[in-house]
């Protein structure tokens, strides 16, 4: 047998950028691998922005004092990064079942890492997804300036770590398929409706108020929507926050949940 | 300092009435070759979790090559490699993808997307990993394809891969072939020889523990003994002669004359402790069949198990 030639990295700063980028990589492959999955991602936005999002337009968008399917479109758009990156993190279940967590969880490098590029490699169904959405969007005549669309781009990596945290404090705890599905929907869809990704809150008060400020969602969208609609007439009527206020939000939410997200995860596997 | 230090362990898991090990202490030397053996549910599994940083501890101390193991657990990572019992690979990636991603995973190489932009001394290390083990032909196929028995190759190699101070094998020889199985031992031998690796053990094919260093008995979580597999034998068992005779009758009675004990199954067993020799020579009756049967450590384990099973009785 030869000499090792390898020798480990010594700079730990390279070794967990190293580690995200592996466990990311391993989830885009898995994801490439299977065809059904990319089929869905697809699919997805053809049942959400071209029928849900279609009939919303086609009952809703009269004396709004905005454009509607533009509003809607960053709606769909945000909703299914949220959506398929939370339905990533379902895969920790996968892993659990495989044993491949333990795999994971036994590597010198930090558990944040690992989650991290988990959350990052689930988010490229995400962006798939989102193309799919722009897509059904240009079929149905709504479409985004190029200029904005890729300011929008450049924030669905945020989008995906913040719902990908969030899908951690909950499905981090579940070893269990069905019951992390059913997660998955607890966690989306009151965000869909009480966020502001199809349907205007600025009129929400009582329970419903204090629901949507504590969504991560709602100031992922206010931000994109803030991106989008800077310098037009329709700013004030869509836009709730001042960006700084909805990047500050999501930074913090986003990095409390990931903390808690990534302790519940390391200690359930751990058997304490 | 050994390299594996515990020093009154304690495992209870929630829930449970009594603990799944119960103030174990040991100490494993670096560079030996240690073989942790009980019966199902003795506690062994539960040791090497905790030993392996991937299951918390009740009480106690453990501490690997002079790191603890909660305080220190990333350095204790750095030192350890692991094949578990189960095995845990992701079965939707080639078997190559599953040793690039442990191999990044412990910083020996940055990641690339496919297998020719990874590092030269990486391709070199894994070609020749996989010649040893023989799973050269099926390094590009996914897991799923691939035998049970490639699959345990493969996770030795993959734990290999960053040269760890300690190698726990967990079972990880279950299912595999008699010709795999001792493939694999030649290969674990050379890589304890080359680089002084300890290697921790646990198994029910017991004769693979017939060559360790030192031997711990664990059961009901508790150690029931810790030496030399020599000095177990030992303890346990003495050495047998098996004889024979045409008239079997006749060396019965020269047996009980001499007031040797022994018993009869199949053949003549007469069990001693001082010299083969001097009993033979002793012997009038014309042998057909004369035999020492030294015990094995599979012999000890039995024996140590049926003595606890007499004792609970």
């Amino acid at each position: 047998m030869s000499e090792l030639a390898l020798t480990r990295k010594k700079s730990r700063i390279f070794r967990e950028l190293n580690t995200v980028l592996t466990v990311a990589a391993r989830e885009i492959t898995v994801f490439l691998k299977s065809p059904g999955t990319a089929i869905m991602s697809l699919a997805l936005p053809l049942v959400m922005m071209g029928m849900i999002g279609g009939n919303l337009m086609q009952n809703m968008a009269g004396d709004l004092g905005f454009d509607f399917g533009q509003f809607m479109l960053i709606g769909m758009l945000v909703t299914m990064l949220f959506m398929i990156t939370t339905m990533g993190m379902t895969s920790l279940v996968d892993d659990h079942d495989i044993d491949f967590n333990q795999e994971m969880l036994v590597s010198p490098v930090s558990r944040y890492s690992l989650v991290v590029g988990k959350i990052l490699g689930g988010s490229f169904a995400a962006i798939v997804s989102m193309a799919g959405t722009l897509l059904v969007g240009l079929l149905m005549g709504i479409t985004l300036p190029l200029g904005k669309l890729l300011l929008v781009l450049a924030l669905a990596p945020l989008m995906c770590l913040s719902g990908g945290a969030l899908a951690m404090i909950f499905i981090g705890l579940i070893k269990n398929k069905k019951a992390a599905n059913l997660a998955v929907m607890l966690i989306t869809m009151p965000q869909m409706f009480l966020s502001g990704a199809i349907i205007p809150i600025a009129s929400s008060s009582g329970v419903l108020l204090v629901l949507s400020r504590l969504m991560p969602m709602t100031y992922c969208l206010d931000l994109t929507r803030a991106v989008v609609y800077s310098g037009s007439a329709e700013y004030s009527s869509v836009v709730m926050f001042n960006p700084l206020i909805n990047f500050a939000v999501i930074i913090s939410l986003t990095v409390v949940c990931l903390v808690i997200g990534t302790l519940f995860f390391a200690r359930s596997e751990k058997n304490l | 300092m050994g390299m594996i230090e515990v020093n009154n362990l304690v495992k209870q898991y929630k829930g449970a009435k009594t603990p799944s090990v119960d103030d174990i202490s040991f100490k494993v030397d670096n560079g030996e070759f240690f073989a942790f053996l009980g019966p199902n549910g003795a506690g062994k599994t539960t040791t090497i979790s905790i030993l392996t940083t991937t299951l918390s501890k009740t009480s106690g101390e453990v501490k690997i090559a002079g790191f603890d193991v909660e305080k220190d657990a990333r350095q204790v990572r750095e030192k350890v490699g692991i094949i578990f019992q189960q095995p845990s690979l992701d079965p939707q990636l080639t078997a190559e993808q599953n040793i690039r991603f442990h191999a990044c995973l412990y910083g020996m190489c940055g990641y690339r997307p496919t297998f020719k932009m990874m590092p030269a001394a990486y391709r070199k290390k894994v070609l020749e990993l996989a010649e040893i083990v023989g799973i050269q032909d099926v390094l590009f196929r996914p897991i799923k394809k691939l035998s049970g028995g490639m699959q345990r190759k493969l996770e030795i190699i993959r734990s290999l891969i960053h040269t760890p101070d300690v190698l726990f094998l967990d079972e990880s020889t279950q299912g595999l072939d008699a010709v795999s199985r001792r493939g694999l031992w030649d290969y674990i031998n050379d890589v304890r020889n080359q680089y002084g690796t300890t290697i921790f053990l646990t198994t029910h094919y017991i004769d693979e523990a017939e060559n360790v260093d030192k031997v711990c008995l664990i059961n009901h979580g508790e150690i029931a003994a810790c030496c030399s597999p020599e000095e177990m034998k030992r303890s346990l068992l003495k050495q047998e002669l098996v004889l024979d005779a045409e008239d079997r009758t006749t060396l019965t009675n020269e047996l009980t004359a001499l007031g040797l004990t022994f018993t009869v199954n199949g053949r003549v067993i007469v069990p001693y402790t001082e010299s083969a020799q001097e009993i033979i020579s002793r012997l009038q009756t014309k042998l057909t069949v004369l035999r020492i049967h030294e015990p094995s450590l599979e012999d000890a384990y039995v024996e140590f198990l049926n003595k606890t099973r007499r004792g609970a009785a």
